[in-house]
């Protein structure tokens, strides 16, 4: 079984490995974009404010570009993450691959997850990469690995139980009779109940509820923190982490007995 | 040594819930019933064909077959292993192909779109690799390096190729093909026509297709099942189809219309007149009346018909009396014409 999944992650790779070959242009867009969103937030910022009201507002003593960068790399990692398992059964639909993606002899969902994860691991890398030197730059050497690593951390830790949630939404898509691309309204509400951009206390209360139950909201907490990286932060941090393993330990379970039961429902139907 | 089962389906019924829209939110449910309880058997290295017209329940036949798609009742087989319960096995011993015109990644090459599907059902390293160098010379993607070109590049005959190579990456003993060679140019159609029969007699694998094309059927495959409407109305091979319609002759006459002739009131007095079921086809200005009838009525069908068509204005260029076909076994199970 664990050969069969490796062969799964495999395939992954070798895919995103092709694609980025063949589509280079894609590949430098990729690498564009999230210095483009960078750029879009912090030039919004200067021209309607300044860095010192930038951190009254938020109340912490921190340099908007590593606060940024560190909320950019995690919610487009992690949205890539919905965007690459949940998408891409639209995608394999449109190119009338699923039934062969789906005719591999595992899960389906495990399928679509496994063989999607590989992408989400490389573009997380790709994007920090890119970042390092603007956060050395900014940081220092030693802080800025520092506090690299920790991004890093969450964002491994915040995919565990993203992997859950995007999951049931491919099972959701393959079930679906309409097509309509609910990622594309789906994705910023979850930016904004996370509180991607502006921290989730800044919400009014009920959507402070929503966010609480999120798992990128702490993904993305912990991800901040590393922009300041004080000894309390690393309490928090620590905090943190355990309640994202926790949260992938729930999410992945109750996203496992569900995604069986819309599997079922989607192959009575002949949704493939 | 006799042949073991490979495929074995039992009393399968399909039904789809559809909506259909009666207003801006209103839709009004209604129930389609894809199969009524079909039945039959696919021996070891025999190519099979499902044939009938769109819309017959051929392309639900092979997604429950292939683990897709779930029946509402009945069981399906693939060597001994059920389709609903065990179809991790099932899938481990079948090859699909569903569409010959997509189901690749646009952006790879061929080789690269078979490395992908490959690795996704288990295969690895070197034996990967010689399994896809070995299914691209047998296939004929070698010639102009078709292998490596990306797959939006590809011409239809290509990418049914390609299809086919995929179904074949595990070396399975079942293949499951719907509609395999549609819209292929004929010399592409044949060659992989001559492939699935050698596929099936030569190394045993049991072919399952799915074909509209009666020519098709007749020339490959060993046993038919002709479907239609969701049920089974005949399986035997393609001697034993043709034996139902023994005593019967296939009366052809082609003919050229007058410019200002209705072609489908010469058909309803030709209906009328004959009482038996009418098949006219065209190629150009030349039409061609087809009936099948028994080998008694010939001489007194014959006149009745050649009436008709002098009274039409319609110029007789020839007249012949044939074996029946496969398709004439269609008309005649249906009572409806023909649909290839």
């Amino acid at each position: 079984m664990r050969m069969r999944m490796l062969s799964v992650l495999k395939s992954g790779v070798l895919l995103d490995i092709y694609f980025f070959k063949n589509n280079r242009s894609t590949l430098i867009s990729l690498m564009l974009w999230p210095y483009l969103m960078l750029g879009m937030l912090l030039g919004f910022g200067l021209i309607f404010g300044s860095t010192s009201a930038f951190k009254e507002n938020i109340g912490m003593d921190v340099n908007p570009i590593t606060y940024f960068v560190s909320s950019t790399v995690v919610i487009m990692a992690c949205l890539g993450l919905l965007w690459d398992v949940a998408g891409s059964v639209l995608e394999l639909r449109w190119i009338g691959a699923l039934p062969y993606v789906i005719l591999a002899p595992y899960r389906i969902s495990l399928t679509l997850i496994l063989s999607y994860v590989p992408r989400y691991l490389l573009i997380s890398v790709i994007y920090l990469l890119e970042f390092t030197p603007l956060i050395i730059l900014v940081e220092g050497l030693a802080d800025g690995i520092l506090k690299l690593g920790v991004i890093f951390t969450a964002l491994t830790l915040g995919m565990l139980p993203m992997i859950g949630f995007a999951g049931l939404l491919a099972v959701l898509f393959i079930m679906m009779e309409e097509e309509s691309n609910v990622l594309s309204w789906l994705n910023p509400l979850i930016m904004l109940f996370s509180g991607a951009f502006y921290p989730a206390y800044l919400l009014p209360h009920w959507a402070q509820t929503i966010s609480r139950i999120l798992p990128s909201t702490y993904t993305i907490e912990m991800a901040r923190l590393a922009a300041l990286m004080g000894s309390p932060s690393m309490a928090r941090i620590t905090f943190l982490m355990g309640l994202l393993i926790g949260f992938a330990v729930l999410y992945n379970i109750l996203a496992y007995s569900l995604m069986g039961a819309g599997e079922r429902r989607a192959m009575q139907r002949g949704a493939i | 040594m006799p042949k073991t089962t490979a495929i074995d389906v039992l009393n399968l019924v399909k039904r789809y819930t559809t909506y259909e829209r009666i207003g801006f939110f209103r839709k009004r449910k209604k129930v389609i019933e894809a199969l009524k309880g079909i039945s039959f058997k696919v021996m070891e290295g025999e190519v099979f064909g499902l044939l009938g017209p769109n819309g017959a329940g051929k392309t639900t036949t092979v997604k429950i077959i292939s683990t897709l798609l779930l029946p509402d009742e009945g069981t399906a087989k693939v060597l001994g292993y059920d389709v609903v319960e065990e179809a991790n096995e099932v899938r481990k011993l079948i090859g699909v192909s569903l569409s010959v015109e997509k189901g690749f990644f646009w952006k790879l090459t061929g080789r690269e779109n078979l490395k992908y599907f490959g690795m996704l059902y288990g295969l690895d390293g070197e034996l990967l690799r010689k399994r896809i160098d070995e299914l691209i010379k047998m296939l004929g993607l070698d010639e102009l390096n078709a292998a490596d070109k990306l797959y939006e590049e590809y011409s239809l005959g290509m990418k049914a190729r390609l299809s086919l190579a995929r179904a074949l990456l595990t070396d399975p003993p079942v293949l499951i093909l719907d509609e395999p060679t549609l819209g292929l140019d004929p010399p592409s159609a044949r060659s992989l026509r001559e492939l699935l029969v050698e596929l099936a007699h030569d190394n045993n694998k049991t072919v399952l297709i799915t074909t509209h094309n009666m020519f098709e059927a007749e020339i490959i495959c060993d046993k038919v099942a002709i479907i239609d409407k969701g049920v089974i109305l005949a399986v035997d091979t393609v001697e034993g189809l043709k034996k139902r319609v023994a005593k019967d002759v296939a009366l052809e006459i082609s003919f050229v219309m007058p410019a200002k002739a209705h072609m489908s009131s010469l058909l309803d007095m030709l209906k009328n007149a004959l009482k038996c079921p009418c098949n006219i086809s065209h190629n150009e200005n030349v039409y061609r009346l087809r009936l099948v009838i028994n080998v008694n009525s010939v001489d007194e069908i014959t006149s009745m018909a050649l009436k008709i068509l002098h009274e039409m204005k319609c110029k007789v260029r020839r007249v012949d009396v044939k074996e029946p076909t496969l398709e004439d076994v269609f008309i005649k199970l249906t009572g409806r014409r023909g649909f290839k």
